[in-house]
């Protein structure tokens, strides 16, 4: 995960957002710092960490800002995921009020971020299956249907955590190929170029 | 004299009319209280054979007002009162109030109290007090309880309170007004200003000094009057942020004509010039030289003084205080003695047991609630007694209550929290599922309280029944205001609050009566945050234009990155124990209502050489604001505010709109806190 020295490194810039008590916080400190706390405390305003990936022989900085799930304090969000070059939507798999939560958060990007944003759908909290209340066949399915591409995560035992990040890393990177831009491309102003396919990388 | 108490009785008429709160009707077990009301229908007519007689018996003495069963408490229990009449009566064109208890024991007081209370029945009778040498009457309206006043004296002393157990406040002031002169102070609208003028010229010429109300107050404040003093400093940070500059100017200019013929002016405006003359960085060390050069009796002195130094203009609304000459001596050899070059007062010892205790009189109100605050404000509270004096500081028990008033607030508040908590109690599971915003509500709540201070012991641990406690509180909030509901955030204010509470419904109080300011914290659409977060922007242009300069060209001038400082009042910037420490001090209002803004720009001004010197853009700084949790200097970041604060002045309070929390919401008829198309 370190930073790849020697060549380009791109900025991106990446929004969590998501129903209350989701673990979007919990997400990024275990990206970030590689730590999970059980009563992770909620999120008031905003928060915002970096966090650079090294893929191939390529690098690219996560911007990452994490956010406050509560729906009373949405009309701060736009300031968030403004410009942003990729958004994780994250719900809990035993909480089927987050899910639909989750949709909307969704709908919201389509209809207000940039077209270009990659977006992934990340079911948290996969270590309780006992108290599942969304299918992932279910999740996957709208996720193929919408564009995005989704994953079920456990923040405490970090299962698939970076995967997400590598996997918008990847597509990033990707994105800017097929766009052919010739220098570092400032992402956060002018995202990646649209995805040509949608999958789940979940199977 | 038989036509106006015709009117007077009329007016009484009308208070009797005057639909009262059902809390006032609870008193009923109250024997005092029983024996009043039913003794107050036959009551006009035993007045006015009252009257007829004292008038017959002395040729002289014209009874004006006369009121029975006006009572005083001497001891804290409600056994000890003395019932008595009160009389205004007018003799060789003077007016003069008396009071005299009743003849023998009243039937409410147990044989063990009777002693007691005889010894005070001479002690408290008023046998012709002229109105020449009352300097203010305070009224008390309180929600629980009589009404009744306080009387003080041009020498300081004060009377106990006069409780009015047949009413006739109203009827009293009335009376007062046509035969005195008597105003209403401009700082606090309870207090009634008397002035018993012979001279009819004189009075004129008082009338026009009107807005100087405060110049009355503050010859007092040196006389070592009881809780008046409060109101001078009260008023330039409380109603001057509420009129803003413009009218302190006003002020400024009509007073400056009225006042060319005082002697004292030339040297007032001698020891301005002098002071204008100095630089800021010597202002700043003359401020914290007065401050240390306070005694207890020119402690407003001083702070005033500075803000003929800051402000540097010759406003001189306090022009009494400045041109004693011994104070004059004393501000010269502040400005020789220039050892100290620091920042705001350092911090003082925390309120203790002993002072605490000597801040209350026998009945357990606060004597001197801007001493108190003051306290409080310099060093906070010994964490014992947060549990008694948050209460005060909060507005949850008035400063000017007593022990027995209190414990009978507590004792209703109980009973009015279990109702509104049974009405989410009762709802059943069949009930819920019917029922989407509960459900949510109380979903949203479960997820928070199991996260909220769960590092400190008192909410640690697997089922720890205070997490649950949080929970009732909260979702129990959630009805009692249901508009408001719910809101992330919320739980940060309550767990300290309970911590120190250690009781469900007094917590329940003390954290409803927060979000009466903070409430709108919490609107949707942001306006509470919105404006605290304007006001800091207009400070931050006023305190360091360079710094605003710099997020004005860094797109950063929404402030957002003080979001959660200001939300939640700095909760996730320090520990658990400094965050009580802060709270006490913001909730003192002591130096501005809004001391969490000037709170906000100290710490920014400690930064600023980071933030500007490494060219922080919004996201950078997000960033690092948010990782000063836990870094920031509480003590110091207190003593810079306090020094900005005192810088700003007026031009601080300006910058700050009416309103803005934590003042108290301007009220409409829509509701304060409708969220309107709420999913949640």
């Amino acid at each position: 995960m370190a930073a790849n020295a020697g060549h380009k490194i791109r900025n991106a810039k990446l929004v969590l957002l998501g129903d209350v008590g989701t673990g979007k916080s919990s997400l990024v400190l275990r990206f970030v710092k590689g730590q999970f706390v059980e009563f992770q405390e909620s999120t008031i305003g905003a928060a915002f960490f970096s966090q650079t990936l090294a893929v191939n022989d390529e690098t690219v900085k996560f911007e990452i800002w994490d956010t406050a799930g509560q729906e009373r304090y949405h009309s701060l969000a736009p300031m968030y995921y403004r410009g942003a070059a990729a958004a994780i939507v994250v719900y809990d798999i035993t909480n089927a009020a987050s899910f639909t939560r989750a949709k909307k958060w969704v709908q919201e990007l389509q209809a207000q971020g940039n077209p270009n944003t990659i977006m992934a759908l990340a079911g948290n909290k996969a270590d309780m299956v006992e108290a599942r209340q969304v299918p992932a066949e279910e999740a996957k399915t709208y996720a193929q249907e919408n564009g995005l591409f989704f994953m079920e995560t456990s923040a405490k035992t970090a299962i698939n955590v970076n995967d997400v990040f590598h996997e918008i890393a990847k597509r990033l990177l990707q994105g800017q190929q097929a766009q052919d831009t010739p220098a570092g491309m400032v992402l956060n102003q002018r995202p990646a170029e649209r995805m040509v396919s949608s999958s789940s990388c979940c199977s | 004299m038989r036509r106006e108490e015709a009117s007077a009785a009329a007016a009484a008429a009308a208070e009797a009319g005057t639909p009262r709160s059902p809390d006032l009707h609870d008193l009923s077990d109250d024997s005092d209280y029983a024996a009043a009301a039913a003794a107050s229908s036959s009551h006009s007519a035993m007045r006015s054979d009252l009257v007829d007689q004292g008038s017959g018996e002395t040729a002289k003495v014209d009874v004006v007002y006369e009121k029975e069963r006006v009572t005083i408490h001497p001891t804290q229990y409600g056994s000890g009162r003395i019932s008595g009449k009160l009389r205004l009566y007018l003799q060789q064109g003077s007016l003069f109030v008396s009071w005299e208890p009743n003849e023998g024991v009243d039937s409410s007081s147990s044989n063990s109290a009777t002693m007691e209370i005889e010894k005070y029945r001479n002690l408290y009778t008023i046998k012709a007090l002229p109105l020449s040498d009352v300097r203010f009457i305070r009224k008390h309206t309180p929600t629980f309880g009589f009404e009744y006043i306080i009387i003080v004296l041009s020498s300081g002393l004060a009377f106990p309170p006069f409780y009015f157990y047949n009413g006739g406040l109203r009827e009293l002031f009335a009376t007062l007004k046509k035969h005195v002169f008597i105003i209403r102070s401009d700082d606090d609208p309870n207090v009634f200003l008397v002035n018993d003028f012979q001279d009819p010229l004189q009075k004129s010429l008082s009338s026009l000094e009107l807005p100087g109300v405060a110049t009355v107050a503050n010859a007092m404040s040196r006389q070592n009057s009881l809780s008046f003093t409060s109101s001078v400093d009260g008023a330039r940070h409380g109603s001057d942020a509420k009129h803003g500059a413009s009218s302190s100017m006003t002020e400024f200019v009509s007073k400056k004509n009225h006042s060319s013929n005082d002697p004292g002016r030339d040297l007032s405006i001698q020891v301005l010039e002098k002071f204008s003359l100095v630089t800021k960085f010597a202002r700043d060390t003359t401020s914290s030289l007065f401050r240390e050069n306070h005694s207890s009796s020119g402690r407003t002195y001083g702070r005033q003084q500075q803000e003929y130094v800051l402000d540097n203009r010759a406003n001189d609304k306090y022009k009494d205080q400045q041109i004693t000459p011994d104070k004059g001596s004393l501000l010269s050899d502040s400005m020789k003695s220039d050892k100290i070059l620091a920042w705001g007062k350092p911090r003082g010892q925390p309120l203790s047991v002993d002072e605490w205790r000597s801040f209350l009189d026998p009945e357990g109100r606060v004597m001197d609630s801007k001493a108190l605050r003051e306290k409080v404000f310099y060093g906070g509270i010994d964490h014992v007694l947060r549990k008694e004096v948050w209460k005060f500081l909060l507005g949850y028990h008035e400063y000017d209550s007593t022990y027995a008033e209190r414990e009978y607030l507590s004792v209703m508040k109980r009973t009015e929290y279990e109702a509104i908590k049974s009405q989410w109690k009762s709802i059943s599971s069949t009930q819920a599922k019917r029922f989407t915003k509960f459900r949510e509500r109380k979903g949203l709540i479960d997820k928070d309280v199991v996260r909220t201070d769960r590092s400190v012991p008192y909410y640690e641990g697997d089922d720890n029944q205070n997490v649950l406690v949080l929970r009732d509180i909260l979702l129990t909030y959630s009805f009692y205001n249901f508009d408001l509901g719910y809101c992330q955030g919320m739980s940060d204010f309550l767990a300290p609050i309970l911590y120190v509470m250690e009781d469900e419904s007094e917590s329940f109080w003390c954290f409803a009566i927060l979000m009466e300011r903070l409430g709108a914290n919490f609107n949707r659409d942001q306006n509470g945050m919105h404006a605290q977060l304007l006001a800091l922007s207009k400070l931050v242009e006023l305190l360091d234009p360079q710094l605003h300069n710099y997020f004005q060209k860094n797109d950063c001038l929404n402030y957002f990155f003080c979001f959660r400082w200001v939300l939640i009042q700095f909760k996730r910037e320090f520990s658990f124990d400094q965050i009580m420490l802060l709270w006490e001090v913001l909730w003192t209002h002591y130096w501005s209502e809004h001391f969490h803004l000037y709170l906000c720009v100290a710490i920014l001004k400690r930064y600023r050489t980071r933030i500007i010197g490494e060219q922080m853009d919004f996201d950078t700084l997000l960033k690092f604001i948010n990782e000063l949790s836990g870094e920031i200097n509480l003590d110091r970041a207190i003593q810079d505010a306090e020094a900005l604060c005192e810088q700003a002045g007026p031009n601080g309070a300006a910058c700050i709109p009416p309103g803005t929390p934590p003042s108290m919401p301007i009220e409409t008829d829509g509701g304060l806190y409708v969220q309107e198309d709420e999913v949640m």
